[in-house]
Parts: structure tokens; sequence; C-alpha cells
């Protein structure tokens, strides 16, 4: 497949010189000592009194070209691990919103552990799904266990990949601990490190943070698999154009790149972004608009010049309800991604924003990404799929109904929705006028209703519940919940 | 009346958010021996005015509504202090002490909220991200504050709202100011559950929200 480029190669190369030039005539503030410390002896410039990095060109130069060409997210079951961009794209539910919307209420509220264990079956059943980045956090969870209330109920229920990030370097000691547990041993965890760890250590405009950077460091000199998502927005904290945009997120993902490769060679990254261009009406922001698209699509054609895998959140959407606005959003700017060749698309399940998770979104996301999968295919141009036998064999004013040619192909050539209305008029009147939102939340309840095989055996599970008393239960319990 | 052209050509610098403009006119202004008060009064607030109310039917955006702001506050740094040598009081509507609570560093929509309430004509002390609750009460008492308001987009740190209103009571000062929290994380029930004056969805209903406790404080004052 050839993807859509909207940059010309020397467009690229100039993006690549204007970043080398900001982050050695302007610079990165790194907040963090240890990042400081690690920039400057690997020969970056540090001014000790700001907390100012300059980065020469040769030292970018040398580091960026250390890391490898992918990236592999694994799960509890190995036959869902996914690598960028080798398996194409890796869809990837949007993640960490505060709130749900109530499936039976239709009332946004704080999400709790159980959301995110119905999440977490849900996303383990849709096929358009790759990786389960946590949908949302737990309201409830007990004190001292954040984070283990997201990815205890994230884990047991969810087969394939699951991503998120920790707030705390505690916090992600206990997550790293369950998932000790769930593999069998510190030494089995290191072979299939099932937790997928993401941060945004850069806050534009090129400023490196303490807290993200501290634990992207640590899980980097570790070996263990963590990306980075840059996230600059035009007209607030980066320039109002869109290679202005490209130059600062740019510098950002090489700053933070090169970090990582001076903890440790050859490590691993995905050249992440949520690029935006605010609303400058209100300074609202706006991950759903077409811009965001656009800029993903040049993130891309820039990682291919690097030789990294590309993509982020994209495919968002400000919408607050499953609506018109919700699908284009989502529909549009991960088509344009795709086309681009970005693998890692981080669009399912939230509404407003990334404020808030819904169950109909989700389903209908992974109808979007089916979709998008099926783009990426292509027209899967071969002398046998010109089918020159088979029109000489139908002949003029014949049929290719009945025939095996047909017979063989019809559940392969195009991809067949679940809720797209396909029907006449007259049977969705008879039906009663079912809206996309019913039709996506019934999915949900039926696929919710069965008891969930993903869930692991009592034994680990008991083992898991002594190790760390009081946490939540993580079920997925009672579908008529959602009746 | 004399004095109407000059006060036209105030507002209308503000409108044009032309600060050099605003500072000639400012100069002009008081070289002709109008009083400081009334260059704010009669000719800059009615710019501001008018910058507002373009802002709220999106005739402008912020860009234009921050460069007005900053405008007027370069013409503020000349014409203070000869009030304060006059003996006069600020016009300020109130002063408000403004930041991202502990361990958050989302500033986007603190920025914001700080432009809407200098361009309504506030006195704000911003205190940047990641704002210790100290900070908050000390700059509070350093500058005599009216408001304190807190913003938190995340979760983990909204606790840092709290511990604010909390620290204040224990300091026997929490009658002393108001408090407002918002940003993306908060909702009307926290705000009320740990006990804060006010809460608003937007930095646009924020600013409606502080003139109605600075009103509130006026009166209880009283
Ligand atoms: C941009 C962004 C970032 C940027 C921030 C850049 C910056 N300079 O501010 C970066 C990339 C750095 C970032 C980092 C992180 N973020 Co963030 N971020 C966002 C995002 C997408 C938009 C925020 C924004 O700018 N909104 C636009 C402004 C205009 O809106 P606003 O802030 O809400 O403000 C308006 C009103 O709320 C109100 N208001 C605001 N403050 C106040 C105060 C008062 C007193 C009043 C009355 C009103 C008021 O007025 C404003 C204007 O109308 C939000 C999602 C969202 N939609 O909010 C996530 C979000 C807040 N982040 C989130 C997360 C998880 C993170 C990280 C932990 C990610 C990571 N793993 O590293 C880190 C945390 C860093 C930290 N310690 O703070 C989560 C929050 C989850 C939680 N725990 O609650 C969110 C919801 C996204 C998500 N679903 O993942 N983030």
């Amino acid at each position: 497949m050839t993807f859509a480029e909207l940059l010309t190669p020397a467009e690229v190369e100039r993006l690549h010189e204007a970043s080398l030039d900001v982050l050695e005539s302007v610079g990165i503030l790194a907040h963090h000592p240890g990042a400081r410390e690690v920039l400057g002896r690997h020969g970056c410039v540090v001014d000790g009194d700001t907390g100012l990095v300059k980065f020469p060109s040769d030292v970018v130069e040398r580091y960026r070209k250390m890391v490898p060409p992918r990236f592999t997210f694994r799960g509890r079951d190995p036959r869902f691990d996914r690598t960028v961009p080798d398996d194409g794209p890796t869809v990837v539910t949007g993640s960490s919103a505060p709130n749900v919307i109530d499936p039976v209420t239709g009332v946004e509220r704080r999400a709790t552990s159980t959301d995110i264990a119905r999440i977490a079956y849900l996303v383990n059943e849709l096929p358009g799904f790759d990786v389960f980045s946590i949908s949302t956090l737990a309201a409830d969870a007990p004190e001292g266990q954040f984070s283990l209330s997201r990815f205890y109920p994230a884990l047991k229920n969810c087969l394939k990949p699951v991503r998120s990030n920790t707030p705390t370097m505690a916090d992600l000691h206990g997550v790293l601990e369950l998932g000790e547990l769930i593999v069998g041993g510190r030494d089995a965890y290191r072979e299939r490190p099932i937790i997928n760890h993401h941060y945004c250590p850069m806050v534009s405009p090129l400023t490196m943070d303490v807290d993200s950077t501290e634990a992207v460091m640590w899980l980097t000199e570790q070996g263990l698999p963590v990306y980075t998502t840059v996230v600059p927005n035009a007209g607030l904290t980066a320039p109002m154009t869109l290679p202005g945009c490209l130059v600062v997120g740019n510098a950002e993902f090489l700053a933070i790149t090169v970090l990582q490769q001076m903890v440790r060679e050859a490590t691993p990254v995905i050249y992440a972004g949520l690029p935006t261009v605010a609303d400058m009406r209100t300074g609202a922001y706006t991950p759903g608009a077409i811009e965001t698209g656009l800029l993903i699509a040049a993130q891309a054609q820039l990682a291919r010049f690097y030789g990294v895998p590309a993509g982020g959140y994209i495919g968002l959407t400000n919408a607050h309800a499953n609506d018109a606005q919700a699908g284009f959003e989502t529909g549009m700017n991960t088509m344009l991604a795709v086309e681009a060749g970005a693998t890692l698309l981080n669009m399912g399940g939230l509404l407003g924003s990334l404020m808030a998770f819904d169950f109909g979104k989700c389903v209908t996301d992974n109808e979007i990404a089916l979709m998008d999968k099926r783009a990426w295919r292509g027209l899967e141009f071969g002398e046998d799929e010109l089918a020159l036998d088979e029109i000489a064999a139908v002949g003029p004013g014949g049929s290719y109904m009945g025939r095996d040619h047909t017979k063989k192909r019809m559940r392969t050539a195009a991809f067949l929705p679940r809720l797209a209305e396909r029907g006449t008029r007259s049977q969705w009147e008879d039906a009663g006028r079912p809206q996309l939102q019913d039709r996506a939340l019934a999915e949900a309840r039926r696929i919710l209703a069965a008891p969930n095989p993903a869930v692991w055996d009592g034994a680990l599970d008991a083992r898991i519940r002594e190790h760390f008393p009081g946490i939540v239960d993580g079920d997925a319990t009672s579908p008529e919940a959602l009746a | 009346m004399g004095d109407d052209g000059i006060f036209e050509e105030l507002k209308q610098s503000v409108i044009d958010q032309d600060e050099e403009k605003v500072l000639a006119t400012v100069d002009k202004a008081l070289a002709a021996g109008v009083d400081a008060r009334k260059v704010i009064d009669d000719g800059l607030l009615p710019g501001l005015d008018v910058i507002g109310e373009q802002f709220e039917c999106e005739e402008i955006f912020l860009p234009e509504l921050m460069q007005a702001a900053l405008a007027f506050q370069s013409a503020m740094a000349v014409l203070e202090p000869k009030i304060r040598e006059s003996g006069g009081e600020g016009p300020k509507k109130g002063r408000i002490v403004l930041g991202t609570v502990k361990g958050d560093l989302h500033s986007i929509g603190k920025n914001i909220l700080r432009l809407l309430f200098e361009t309504s004509g506030y006195e704000v002390w911003d205190l940047g991200i990641d704002v210790d609750l100290f900070k908050f009460i000390d700059k509070a008492k350093e500058v005599d504050a009216d408001i304190i308001a807190m913003s938190a987009l995340l979760t983990t740190t909204l606790i840092g709202q709290k511990d604010v209103i909390d620290a204040l009571g224990e300091q026997g000062l929490r009658d002393k100011y108001r408090v407002m929290v918002g940003g993306g994380a908060t909702t009307e029930e926290w705000a009320q559950k740990i006990g804060a004056d006010g809460w608003a969805p937007s930095a646009y209903e924020a600013v409606t929200l502080a003139a109605r406790l600075v009103g509130a404080q006026a009166g209880s004052a009283a």
C-alpha cells in the first residue's frame, strides 16, 4: 500500500532540520534533575540554574538513529500480541476519562472499577480493538489503590494487551507486582511484560515534567515497554500554523526519544501525538477537529522518515453523545491517519474531549475501526483479483450471484457491519426506528450478558486478593444492570 | 465637554487592541490634565466593556481579547501609581489569587480564566501550576485577596482544592476569602462537598461567579 503524503520529502527534511534548530537554539526546559543529568552526560548543554537543556544536532542525530522500527504490545494471551507497524492498524481505546455515561440512565457520572471490568470485557470481545487502554478512572478506588483499582479489573477481564499510566512511582511498582503475580513471577514477567505503559512527559511548549519523566526513565532503564505522546496545541501551546505545531511536537518527540535512548540504547518507541488546533473563540480543546487528522498524517510521515511506528490519539471527539458529530469526527480523522500510514489509533469509546466513556460509542468505534482496517487492506490488487476468467464465464448479462467464485469471497471481500443500517425504510420503521446508539447499546448488552471467559482462574484470583487486601472486586457484573 | 474626544480616543485604542496607541493616548490625556481615575473609568474600562461584548458574540477571539487586556495592563502600570500618589483607591473590582493545584500541570484553562478575569477588571495573581496549598494562602494574605480561585484537571489532584479550604479553616481564615474551584475534574457537587463558595464549568461563567462572590463579600462586610 502506498500512503497518502501531505508533505513532500523536502518538507519532511525541512521539518526535521527546523526541529533540530529548535532543540539546539531554543532548547527544552527539563524539570527532572535526573533527566538533566543524563542529558548533560551524553552531550547536551545543561543550564543548572534554569533547567534549560540545549541539544546539539549531532547528539540528537546520534541517539534518534538508535530507535528500532517496531514496538510490541503484549497481552495475557500471546495470540493478542500486536506489533506496530507490522500488524497494521492497531486500535486502542481512549483512556483515563474520569466519567462514564451510565448505560442505563444515560446520565454522566464518575466511573468505577466495575465500569472498567465491563469495558475490559467488551473490548476483549470486540474484534476491532487490539489494545485496551484503561478507558476510565475508578472513583471507588480504596485509599492507596488508585492504579490497582484500574489495572486489576482491566487485566482480569481482558486477554488483549492492557495499557495505561500511573500517577506515582509507588503506583507503578504496585501494578508491576500485580503483573508479576499474573504471569507467575518476576522472571516470567520480564519475558512477557503484559502491562504496556504510557505517559505524557512533554508539556508543550518544549517542557519536560518531573513525575512522568521519572516513570519513563525508570521503565526504559528496566527494559519494560513504555511510550509517550506529544500534545502540542496550536494557538495556545504551539504556533497557530500546522507546520509550526509540527515543529514543536517534533522537537518534543525527539527530546524524549533521545533521552530514552541515552538511558538505554535501542529502546522501542512510538511517534505518538495528540496534536490539536485550539478553538480560539473559547480556547476549547479540539481532538475531533479535522486538523488533528492532518497533523497526525504529517507526523506519520515524519515517523517514517525516522523509521519508527506512528500514530496517537486520533478519532476522538468533542461530541457529548454518540451522535453524527461523534461519528464524523472519529471516522474522518482515523481515515486520514490510516491512509497516511499511522498504525496506532487511540480512538475508542470516549466522548466530550476525553472526559467520558460511552458504551455505545465504544461499540460504534469498533465498527469504525473495522472499516479502517478494511480500508488499510486496500484493493488487494492482483491478476487473480481481476477475475478475468470469471468475467468471461458469466458473460454479458449474466449474474455473479450463484457463482463459487462469489461464494468463496463474499465474507471477506467486504466488511459486513453489525451496526450500520442496510435495510429498507419500512423495515426500519417496523423495528421502531432504532437509532445507531440503540443498536450499539443493544450490542453491548448482548456481549455483556454472557459470563466472561477471559477471567482468570480462582486460585490466581485468590493469590492476588491476598496480596492486595481490600482490592476492588473487578468483576464485570450484572448485565441486568445494563438492561 | 471638550474631554469627550480624549475618552473616545482612549476607548477606541483599547478596542483596537493597540498597546502603543493606548499608552500614547494615556500620556496625552494625563498631559492635558485629565485625572488618572477618569482615564480609567471613562476611557479604558468602557473600551474593555466593548471588547468583552465582542468576545462574547465571537466577533473577536482569545488572542484579540488578550492583546486588549495587555494594553490595558500597560496603561494601568502608568496610572495606578498616579492614583496612589493622590491617595486614591485602585479601580479594581477585586483581587484574585489563581493557580492550578499541587501535582497538576494543566495550565490552559487557568490561563484563559486569568485573561477573562483581567479583562473584566480584576487584579489577578497567577501562581502558575503545581501550586502548593500554603502558596495559595500566603499569597492571598500578602495581597489581601478577595478570591482564591483553584483549577484542577485531574481527579487525583482535586484534593488539593479541599486541602486549601481545610487549611484556611485551621488558620481561622475561611471567612476572609471567597474560594472558587473549577477545571475538568471538578463538579458542582464536589465544590459543595468541600465547602467552596462557588464553582463554574467555564471561564466565562467564572467571571459572573466572581462578580457574585465579590458582591456577596462586600455585602457581608458591610
Ligand atoms: C491538554 C491536556 C494535557 C496537557 C496539558 C498541557 C497544558 N499546558 O495544560 C498534557 C499533555 C501536559 C497533559 C498531561 C497529563 N494529563 Co492531561 N489532559 C489534557 C486535555 C486533553 C485537555 C485539557 C485542556 O487544556 N482543556 C481545555 C481548557 C480550556 O479546558 P479546562 O482546563 O477544563 O478549563 C475550562 C473550565 O474547566 C474552566 N476552569 C478551569 N479551571 C478553572 C478554575 C476555576 C476556579 C473555575 C471557576 C473554572 C475553571 O474554565 C476553562 C475555560 O473555559 C484533558 C482532557 C480535557 N478535555 O480536559 C486531559 C486530561 C485532563 N489529562 C489527563 C491525564 C491522565 C494526564 C496525565 C496523567 C497523562 C500522563 N500519563 O502523563 C498527565 C498529568 C500531568 C499532570 N501531573 O498534571 C486526564 C485526567 C485523568 C484524571 N486523573 O483525572 C484527562 C481528562 C484526559 C484523559 N482522559 O486521559 N494533559
